[in-house]
């Protein structure tokens, strides 16, 4: 790691030529590294462009170092073009595909994007001025769209990520332990002993997705009430614990 | 009761279709959206005992019968043979079902894994 990104154009080129003439795979290995070391830099600019797609950024930068080596094995030096340029539409290709492998359009349509906006809206709206979880019937009348309308945009929320639209709300949870997110002795117990039945594959889970398990499956709260309490949307709650429950079955089906 | 039955692939990507068939039947019976998305839930979480995670070689068969303010979901598995289907629910799925739906069963009847589940409306 110690060159990173500290090679002139030139050098760079240099070390593309060793790799290239390099003849034991143990030698070859070694050019990579140091190319690799050289340009993750740039596979950590453009994965960091693909951050509000609900994938962590590791993972984006580990899908596009991917990208990258498959450009160092492919890029000709003959080409009168930097290897930087040569790169990158390689590596965004490779982000790109890992999202659609993913069944997740890279890409939501504006149609679902306001169909979601709308939903998330009149859900909060509805929710506050009734007291309780409105019907699919009293959404579709406030929105002025179809039942249908409204049935698919819960569905299809889940099929897409909507981050970007709920980042602001993200944010401000920032980096708070799970333990200081709830407040007394009490559920702190009871939150040990949950912990322990589910370990290890509930403590890989991001604080917030631990809180909403916890708090629909151990405190019986439902989800416009878990919602108000983290000042997320029922949507958006909805849609992480899909997800989350997804995640755990898979990891216990592992084990 | 009226019946509506469907038959998917027994693959996870299909379990989409089923969540919208309970959604949009309990539309019907006015299901707050809470409610829905707790069946949807359930409905999750069983018939991904059918498919695995990786999708099984056969079709689900899934029974939704609704009557006044209930709702109950059948899902039998036929499976091509020797097809090992885990039908003991673990203790998350135990307490993650008892909060979300009224009942809920996984066992093996004449020979094909099924699941049975029911959820009334609240108010």
């Amino acid at each position: 790691m110690s060159e990173r990104a500290t090679l002139t154009k030139d050098e760079v080129r240099e070390l593309f030529s060793a790799y290239q003439a390099a003849g034991g795979e143990e030698e070859r290995a070694g050019y990579r590294e140091r190319l690799v070391d050289q340009h993750i830099g740039l596979v950590e600019f453009l994965a960091r462009r693909f951050r509000n797609r609900g994938e962590p950024v590791e993972d984006l930068i580990q899908v596009g170092t991917i990208g990258l080596l498959k450009a160092i094995e492919r890029f000709d030096l003959d080409r009168e073009v930097e290897f930087s340029t040569y790169a990158t539409p390689t590596i965004v290709g490779e982000l790109k595909r890992h999202f659609r492998d993913k069944g997740w359009a890279v890409r939501v349509p504006r149609r679902l994007q306001e169909l979601h906006l709308e939903l998330t809206k009149t859900v909060g709206n509805l929710g506050h001025d009734l007291g309780r979880s409105p019907t699919v019937e009293e959404i579709a009348e406030a929105a002025g769209i179809t039942e249908e309308e409204v049935l698919e945009g819960l569905e299809i929320a889940q099929a897409y990520n909507f981050t970007s639209l709920d980042a602001p709300i993200d944010a401000q949870e920032g980096s708070t332990s799970f333990a200081e997110q709830l407040g007394s002795e009490d559920e702190q117990l009871e939150n040990l002993e949950y912990r322990a039945s589910l370990a290890p594959e509930m403590a890989k889970l991001p604080e917030r997705e631990q809180k909403i398990v916890y708090l629909r499956f151990y405190k019986g709260l439902t989800q416009s009430e878990i919602a108000s309490r983290l000042g997320i949307s029922q949507m958006h709650v909805s849609r992480l614990l899909t997800r989350t429950l997804a995640q755990l079955r898979e990891a216990l089906e592992e084990s | 009761m009226e019946q509506i039955t469907i038959k998917i692939p027994a693959s996870p990507a299909y379990i989409g279709v089923v969540r919208l068939v309970a959604a949009g039947l309990a539309t019907r019976l006015s299901f707050t959206i809470d409610e829905i998305e707790d069946l949807k839930i359930a409905v999750d979480e069983l018939c991904a005992y059918l498919t695995g995670s990786q999708g099984r070689d056969g079709d689900l068969e899934i029974t939704f019968a609704i009557a006044d303010s209930r709702i109950e979901i059948r899902g039998q598995a036929q499976l091509s043979p020797g097809q090992k289907v885990r039908t003991e629910l673990t203790e998350f799925s135990r307490m993650i079902l008892d909060t979300v739906v009224d009942s809920a069963t996984l066992q093996q009847a004449d020979g094909a894994p099924v699941f049975e589940l029911s959820k009334v409306k609240s108010a």
